[in-house]
């Protein structure tokens, strides 16, 4: 175990982008920690950071123009950021592994469902060619895919999309590894496949001990299967709570705006609030409060146009950046990057 | 589990667990008769080009002085040249010069565009720059120009002589396909490039690199089979260019020497033979050239057909 029991540490990450335009900061100070076991969820809209905070951690941000340029990430004692290539590759699909968005295109079009997961396998396990595959038909059957030998021998075109997203799960499990990095898993899938896989998800999670970051901007997503969840707006975080403490008592106006946005069961039908403006251009940000143009509260503060607001731990473990939610002004700003207690602990793992 | 994802499993049946997307092709390919029918002219002409040289082994040196300049005849099926010899003969070896010059070029200048291609597509940044810069710099000299220069810089040049590899870059036909080889590699390469910069970008690329995959190896194990079928559509449709290459610089007196017969020799001897009504030379090696290269570009194109991915029906 680590100092702080954490499975992965996050502290003050930033990357850049270096582009012709200018620096883009996709990711500017972040920090975080996700317990064994536990779901940690980073929710935002699109753009603000939350798949290059994934890509940081794989240490596959695309350079140039991107580049990890402060930070601290810890997985399981092992500093990364430190690791040579070398190194980093065994980490790669060995300790952390990675699903994504689009199943459509996460497989490679010209090889077997099999000859794919094999390959993973090998790359990281001394097995022959047949124990690989034996594997690889097992995980396949862990996964829930049925008829899983001849499954092994079929191309991706050949399934369909939940099945292809097992498949990737598959593969991703197949080294077993501690940390699963879940890239919006379910957005391209229709909606009882999106339950089906998170469903298969919590299972996996039960039955392996594994820790999942969950990026996703799908708050139903989140209340269904996270423990922790942290609220990035504009390459940084806003909130950071527990899932029963954020949608219990959301603080920034921000995370408020996004529940307010989602349809409710039993509300008279009426158009969906949303949250005025746009995503800042992120080679822009405003000054002070990034969030201040579009914040009902703040906009018009001075303190909130002038002075940006730090993550600051404003009840016990529950840390927010706004000048104005409660508690803000004598809270300490505190290490984020420390596990959340986690409500899940000994949900299921027996099924 | 009466999912719909099940119901779709029985439909497919057994037989169709495991088909690639190649073998996906080929049965298109196969189904499409104007396709298979051009593949067997082409078969046609490449057993000739076998065969031929078995056949008439001593061809270039049976001159018949009493015999020469005959209009095709019952003996002489498609008549005599101006050295009594064959024509008929003649045009069968030109059918060997083609292939071989063809077949030569293309072995040369596909796997190099596409390598070069594939670096340039993944890598970017100076690996990019450097080679784009280099088949810019050639694709800016005339490609005719620069095919006799190389022939001019070829004269009198004899590799590995004394060797069973020995290459006569002056007269024999290895002077030929190396030349038209190191040059016509430029549109694979741009193809392939751009193919490559494309899935570089896709998330089954992220995934293997995911996975722990080094850099080069994603490259060549994950990409290239990607890009693949671009070097054989483009294969099929060099082989057409190489062939004409050849007979035109034949004819200008560029291509393989007055040993080799060659369709381009013949077309360029009929400059002084039409004047005087000796046709046949100059009808022979345009047929033949004429079915070949019609059969080479309609199964080329069936071909592209057949492997693009748009075209595609469930």
């Amino acid at each position: 175990m680590n100092r702080d029991g954490a499975i992965l540490t996050v502290r003050d990450l930033r990357t850049h982008f270096f582009t012709q335009e200018g620096v883009v900061k996709a990711v500017d100070g972040i920090g975080f920690a996700i317990a064994p076991k536990q779901t940690f969820a980073l929710v935002g809209e699109s753009g603000c950071g939350k798949s290059v905070t994934a890509l940081s951690i794989m240490r596959l941000v695309p350079h140039p123009p991107g580049r990890i340029v402060a930070g601290e990430i810890v997985l399981s004692g092992k500093s990364l950021l430190d690791l040579t290539q070398r190194q980093m590759r065994d980490v790669r699909g060995g300790q952390v592994a990675m699903i994504f968005q689009e199943p459509m295109t996460s497989l490679n079009p010209v090889f077997t469902i099999g000859n794919q997961i094999v390959e993973a396998v090998r790359l990281h396990q001394k097995l022959s060619r047949r124990g690989a595959r034996e594997l690889a038909i097992e995980t396949l059957a862990d996964v829930g895919i049925p008829d899983p030998a001849r499954r092994f021998r079929e191309y991706p075109h050949q399934l369909s999309g939940g099945m292809r997203q097992r498949a990737m799960i598959a593969m991703a499990l197949s080294c077993d590894p501690t940390l699963l990095i879940a890239d919006e898993p379910t957005t391209a899938l229709d909606v009882t496949i999106q339950a089906q896989i998170l469903e298969l998800l919590k299972r996996l999670q039960g039955r392996r001990g594994l820790s999942i970051l969950l990026i996703t901007h799908d708050l139903a997503v989140v209340a269904e299967t996270a423990d922790a969840v942290a609220v990035m707006y504009a390459s940084k975080l806003v909130e950071l709570a527990d899932v029963r403490t954020l949608f219990g008592k959301p603080l920034h106006p921000y995370t408020h705006g996004l529940f307010r946005s989602l349809p409710r069961l039993g509300q008279e039908r009426k158009r969906l609030e949303t949250i005025p403006g746009s995503v800042p251009n992120p080679l822009a940000f405003p000054s002070g409060c990034k969030f201040h143009p579009r914040c009902p509260v703040g906009r018009d503060l001075p303190r909130c146009q002038g002075q940006e607001p730090q993550l600051r731990e404003v009840a016990a473990d529950h840390w927010a950046a706004c000048w104005e939610c409660p508690g803000y002004a004598e809270a300490k700003p505190t290490d984020p990057a420390r596990p959340m207690p986690y409500r899940r602990a000994d949900d299921d793992p027996a099924k | 589990m009466a999912s719909p994802e099940n119901a779709e499993l029985a439909a497919s049946g057994p037989g169709r667990a495991g088909r690639s997307l190649w073998a996906d092709a080929l049965r298109r390919l196969r189904r499409d008769r104007i396709a298979v029918l051009c593949f067997a002219v082409i078969l046609v002409y490449v057993v000739i080009a076998i065969v031929s040289p078995l056949l008439f082994p001593r061809w270039s040196d049976e001159h018949d002085y009493d015999n020469i300049n005959l209009a095709p005849s019952g003996r002489h099926w498609l008549g005599t040249d101006a050295l009594g010899r064959s024509v008929f003969q003649k045009t069968l070896l030109g059918a060997n010069t083609s292939l071989t010059v063809a077949f030569m070029a293309n072995v040369i200048a596909v796997p190099l565009g596409m390598v070069l291609g594939a670096l340039a597509g993944y890598y970017a940044g100076w690996v990019d720059d450097l080679i784009v810069w280099l088949y810019t710099t050639l694709a800016s000299i005339p490609g005719i120009i620069l095919l006799v220069a190389i022939r001019f810089a070829f004269k009198e040049v004899v590799l590995f002589e004394d060797s069973f590899f020995k290459m006569d870059l002056d007269e024999g036909m290895a002077g030929v396909y190396l030349a038209l080889g190191v040059m016509s590699w430029i549109g694979t390469c741009r193809l392939v490039r751009a193919e490559v910069m494309k899935i570089r970008e896709l998330d089954y690329v992220l995934a293997a690199r995911a996975i722990g995959t080094r850099g080069i190896v994603t490259l060549f194990r994950h990409v290239f089979p990607n890009v693949l079928h671009i070097g054989i559509i483009q294969f099929s449709l060099g082989f057409v260019g190489a062939i004409k290459a050849e007979v035109m610089l034949s004819f200008l007196g560029l291509g393989v020497g007055t040993g080799v017969p060659s369709w381009g020799r013949m077309i360029n001897a009929a400059r002084m033979e039409l004047v005087v009504g000796r046709w046949w030379q100059l009808t022979s090696a345009v047929a033949a050239m004429f079915f070949l290269i019609l059969a080479l570009n309609i199964f080329g194109d069936r071909l592209r057909d057949a492997f693009d991915p748009r075209l595609r029906t469930a």
